[in-house]
């Protein structure tokens, strides 16, 4: 029985047209020009209790739209969503007790007052009881490193410091789904490191069902066992990382030392890329040319002194998806 | 009912951190104050009374009119709104189990215990000093003003909330938040002069509007202006006031909410 069920769900905005220029505008008062933007199109999916899922796309995919409605915050235009029997947008003041959402651009922490309060508020907003309370927030103060900015008023932490906080305080009134929509914007690489092994660990200890949207791929290829990659609204891929390696990620990089400099380089079924000195990186399709037959045919006419294969990138299978369209 | 006293307490935390700004508006508005006593003073010069108030009379009612008046800087409803729809902050107050008008109202009462605290007593208790103002007639009296403070406070509080839904639907509100509060408000609340003196017929516009209830009414209570059933009367109007203001609130905001969740704000 899945926790989350979507059935074609879409969300449609109509968008008021406004030419620019004065003459154009002051006409715009008169009649105005519509628009129908589909932000989510017939979107389909399931998603089990445990499961942490990424949930991808590029600007304007449609990630927002789809957690807003999850959430409850926005009623689809058609199409059904359903969270553990409820019907987000209907039954809020029931389902909202039972989730924690994090804006990765917003915070709901108090900006005056140290962290410490605004969960004391929060305790009393979801009514959970003391000793919960307590348990909740030693356990993620100890797993986050809380305790020093406990004491410090929100305006004063850093981004970094400040989602910290922020996923606390969306977890201590202990919601079985836990939606996060960018949770890694703005973050440097260490702080980045620390809410994604945080995720994992929730959802790994507690049980806790995670969504998150990002458009920084590293977050899902570390965490996320399942990915769904959308792109104008429609989902477009929804599977396991290693699948869509294994469908989509043919083309291999060996990186080439060499020990002298050659005027022209050229290797049957495979493409120089790049070069830089006497370093080529050379990209070959794996079900054309296997790695060892490429090596040997590179060795046969160019003395090399180093060299490394390396595996497409998600990123790179993404940004190639997105290009070209998915191919069966 | 816990979560919302959670609210006020935070929000009356809140207000303590801006210390420096409070005093000078502490400091501010006593001038002001200094400048109605001795404008009416000189007025006074030469007559025992007009409209039925004498000298002390007037002081009276200017001090505790102007006193009241505190509320209108420190409650900033209508713009916290605003600022949580601008920003987006109104979705994360969606997404929580909270009555969204209860919880502003809630954070409006703790701000202005701070304001009643640190602003209005001490004032208040300076111009006593200072002045030889009435005292009311009677604990009853001081009972009924009390009352009336409480549904005067609620009507600018449901007058502040209506302007600030606006903000879903208009980008800027500050325009209609300058001419409600600070303009159609102080001008009909009687914080300026008792609406005794006005013109007859503003006198009579006012008397149908919920703005005199802000302020005249707890006044007029206090000073003894208005005694016996005419005082359940004011009541019983401010009552009206009350339930219509917080019930319209509630409506406006639903049809906010409709907006809000249809069209993504």
């Amino acid at each position: 029985m899945p926790i989350i069920t979507v059935e074609n769900l879409s969300k449609q905005f109509t968008v008021r047209e406004r030419p620019g220029g004065f003459w154009s505008g002051l006409g715009s008062l008169f009649s105005r020009r519509h628009r129908v933007v589909h932000a989510v199109d017939d979107v389909n999916f399931a998603l089990e209790r445990g499961e942490l899922v990424g949930y991808i796309g590029a600007n304007g995919a449609g990630k927002s739209t789809t957690i807003k409605m999850l959430t409850g915050v926005l009623v689809p235009t058609s199409g059904k969503v359903n969270v553990m029997e409820f019907t987000p947008h209907r039954d809020r003041a029931e389902y909202t007790r039972r989730i924690g959402v994090v804006f990765g651009q917003r915070t709901q922490l108090w900006w005056d007052l140290p962290v410490i309060d605004s969960f004391e508020l929060l305790k009393h907003i979801y009514e959970v009881p003391e000793d919960a309370y307590q348990q909740n927030l030693a356990f993620f103060s100890e797993l986050l490193q809380l305790h020093r900015l406990l004491s410090v008023p929100v305006r004063k932490l850093s981004l970094g410091e400040r989602m910290r906080c922020d996923l606390t305080a969306a977890l201590l009134h202990s919601p079985e789904i836990l939606y996060l929509d960018e949770p890694t914007i703005g973050l440097d690489v260490v702080a980045k490191e620390q809410v994604r092994q945080f995720l994992k660990r929730v959802n790994e200890e507690r049980q806790v069902t995670v969504i998150l949207t990002t458009h920084d791929l590293n977050d899902v290829e570390k965490i996320c066992q399942r990915l769904i990659i959308v792109d104008t609204g429609r989902i477009i891929y929804d599977g396991g990382i290693d699948a869509l390696k294994q469908r989509y990620g043919r083309t291999r990089m060996l990186i080439v030392d060499l020990a002298r400099t050659y005027s022209e380089i050229q290797i049957e079924s495979a493409d120089v890329i790049r070069r830089e000195g006497n370093r080529i990186w050379l990209a070959f399709d794996r079900d054309t040319i296997s790695a060892s037959d490429a090596i040997t045919r590179l060795t046969a006419h160019y003395e090399i002194q180093d060299l490394t294969i390396s595996e497409p990138e998600i990123e790179e299978i993404v940004r190639h998806i997105y290009q070209s369209g998915i191919t069966a | 009912m816990r979560k919302y006293l959670a609210f006020t307490a935070k929000a009356f935390q809140r207000t303590l951190t801006y210390r420096f700004e409070l005093w000078v508006e502490l400091f501010i508005n006593v001038l002001f104050m200094l400048i109605y006593v001795c404008l009416w003073k000189a007025l006074y010069t030469g007559k025992t009374a007009v409209e039925g108030y004498d000298l002390n009379g007037i002081l009276t009612y200017i001090v505790v009119s102007q006193t009241l008046l505190s509320f209108h800087f420190t409650l900033r409803i209508a713009r916290v709104i605003e600022e949580k729809v601008r920003t987006g902050e109104v979705v994360t107050d969606l997404m929580k189990p909270v009555d969204f008008q209860l919880m502003l109202f809630a954070t409006g009462i703790g701000t202005s215990f701070h304001t009643v605290l640190f602003n209005m007593l001490p004032k208040l208790m300076l111009f006593y000093v200072g002045l030889r103002l009435l005292v009311p007639s009677s604990i009853l009296t001081v009972g009924f003003f009390i009352v009336s403070v409480m549904l005067g406070y609620v009507i600018l509080f449901s007058i502040e909330f209506l302007i600030g839904i606006l903000a879903f639907w208009v980008v800027e509100i500050r325009g209609i938040y300058f001419a409600v509060i600070w303009g159609i408000s102080w001008f009909f609340s009687g914080y300026f002069l008792p609406l005794e003196h006005y013109p007859v017929l503003l006198a009579k516009i006012a008397e149908y509007l919920p703005f005199q209830a802000i302020i005249y009414s707890p006044t007029v209570i206090y000073v003894g202006g208005i005694t016996g059933k005419a005082v359940v009367r004011v009541l019983q109007i401010q009552l009206f006031w009350t339930v219509a203001l917080i019930g319209l609130g509630r409506l406006v905001y639903r049809a906010a909410l409709r907006k809000l969740v249809i069209q993504g704000g």
